[in-house]
């Protein structure tokens, strides 16, 4: 079984995607056998009122409500995200929060930042934070946004310890800097985190521990089949194999 | 048959990130990579402006021949396995030499930086070599679209280069490197449309979905060459994730690589 906690449904401004629409999205799933995946709108990179991007998703997504895991995003400085988060949850079903501080002008560790993660965390709910969304080399003239720092991960997860974390597309955390009872997950998609060579995911399960760890793939930007073939060469138990592939993730999310 | 045909070992100058280059083959094995060719170039850029060329150590002729010697040293630790690139800086008059001793010690072909632009005058007698002896040039490469990243390899050559160069040199086996090592992608292959005898190696840490699928698209897949300049197991995802039939698997794979190594009769 496969659970990727990183995927993206709806429109990049900068490049075309292949595979962005939940029926879309489901049938690359199915060609690299991913059963389930966590789902945030694209869109809500750029929307004003992200809102409109969660309708989106919610509506797109029922009809795979068995192979898609919508998540919201939020933006603490636009007009009734408070509201909104309410009825994220309770009117559209939508079971977690992605955000995107890097889009829209606030800092985790800000008053902003706090007062969303706060506000989520209350609600139970999973916050993912994907530090980049696409490679800085490559970025459009008008795609400003920095990478969100390792350091400003480490000082949130730390800060907020018993918030229930997955950090996607990251790279560089150090881990000796979150305190140990922390709840997060890291996802594999990033391309410098490799098994074999270098060994980053091994030296990352070293240091963590398999039960920190979690597979993400970044599709429809990245191909999937990068994360599937690093977990399937790390040499370890199938049981933590399982715990990464799914278990992890399904955990944090019950 | 896979090879990849655009990889790096540690040698005295440089180490790249692993223990031991033995690596390099386990992961290879892993991956059913058949033959990795390698070079070295352990100085890789010119000193920047606001940085002192004295404290910044330009690659010395004796440096360059010491990271083509850890490339034959591997070549006959690796015997079967490793190819060898011999790495360059084509400002030096001694560099035809190093060329002549490299490839009679057996390597394959040319490995070049960003030092300078693959279309300055410089490359001339290099390319010419190239043609006449039938060796491939491994460059450098990228469209970086962010400006911090050209401040850094403003030298880089980009695919409207190669598409020059392929213009003067059309019998020139040149190929640009990583067209996942960090710029707009699509860019490079449009321009490379232009440019019918440029290879283009799919290597890089970005594996973006459908960029190989356009590479083969616009290009063909006989100017896609395997590559992983490190990151390999995202570089195998890369090939197997495209839409393409088994004979474009197999040419990207292994196949067109060494249609060149045959041409010298490698």
């Amino acid at each position: 079984m496969l659970l990727d906690i990183n995927a993206y449904i709806g429109h990049w401004a900068f490049r075309q995607l292949r595979y962005n629409t939940a029926e879309k999205l489901v049938t690359l799933m199915d060609k690299f056998a991913i059963d389930k995946a966590i789902v945030a709108s694209i869109n809500a990179t750029l929307y004003k009122n992200v809102q409109s991007a969660n309708e989106e998703i919610a509506r797109e997504t029922k009809e795979y409500a068995d192979r898609l895991i919508p998540f919201a995003v939020l933006n603490p400085l636009y007009a009734g995200w408070e509201r909104d988060l309410i009825r994220c949850k309770e009117d559209l079903g939508l079971k977690g929060l992605r955000l995107y501080p890097q889009y829209h002008g606030y800092s985790l560790t800000d008053k902003n930042g706090l007062k969303i993660i706060d506000a989520a965390a209350e609600l139970g709910w999973v916050i993912q934070v994907p530090m980049t969304l696409v490679d800085r080399r490559q970025r459009h003239r008008w795609d400003l946004a920095e990478d969100i720092s390792p350091a400003e991960l480490e000082t949130i997860i730390s800060r907020r310890p018993n918030v229930k974390w997955m950090i996607l597309n990251s790279y560089g955390i150090d881990i000796e800097n979150l305190p140990s009872e922390a709840q997060y997950l890291i996802d594999i998609a990033n391309p410098y985190y490799q098994t074999l060579l270098r060994k980053e995911i091994p030296r990352l399960i070293n240091k963590a521990g398999t039960h920190h760890v979690a597979f993400g793939t970044d599709m429809p930007f990245r191909i999937p089949n990068a994360a599937i073939i690093k977990l399937e060469l790390l040499d370890i138990s199938e049981k933590d194999k399982d715990k990464i592939a799914w278990a992890n993730a399904e955990k944090m999310l019950k | 048959m896979r090879i990849d045909s655009h990889m790096h070992i540690n040698g005295r100058n440089i180490n790249w990130g692993w223990e031991h280059n033995d690596l390099i083959i386990e992961a290879a094995d892993k991956l059913g990579i058949d033959k990795l060719a390698v070079s070295i170039p352990a100085n890789r850029r010119f000193p920047m402006r606001d940085e002192n060329p004295f404290d910044y150590n330009i690659p010395t002729m004796d440096e360059i021949r010491q990271d083509n010697d850890d490339v034959l040293a591997a070549m006959n630790r690796y015997s079967g396995r490793i190819l060898g690139y011999c790495y360059v800086l084509p400002g030096y008059k001694e560099s035809i030499d190093e060329i002549d001793r490299c490839l009679d010690q057996g390597m394959i072909g040319i490995k070049v930086y960003n030092q300078y632009k693959i279309w300055d005058p410089v490359f001339y007698p290099i390319i010419e070599k190239s043609i006449k002896e039938k060796f491939p040039i491994l460059v450098h490469a990228g469209f970086a679209t962010s400006p911090e990243e050209w401040d850094f390899e403003p030298n880089m050559s980009h695919a409207a280069d190669f598409a020059y160069i392929s213009r003067l040199y059309p019998e020139a086996m040149i190929i640009e490197g990583h067209i996942g090592g960090g710029g707009d992608w699509e860019w490079a292959i449009k321009h490379l449309r232009e440019a019918p005898n440029i290879y283009l190696d799919t290597a890089g840490s970005v594996v973006d979905e459908g960029m190989i699928d356009m590479a083969v698209r616009e290009l063909g897949a006989e100017r896609l060459l395997f590559a992983t300049d490190m990151t390999m197991e995202s570089n195998v995802a890369k090939i197997m994730a495209a839409d393409l039939t088994d004979e474009q698997r197999n040419d990207i794979f292994g196949r067109n690589f060494q249609k060149i190594l045959d041409k010298r009769g490698l």
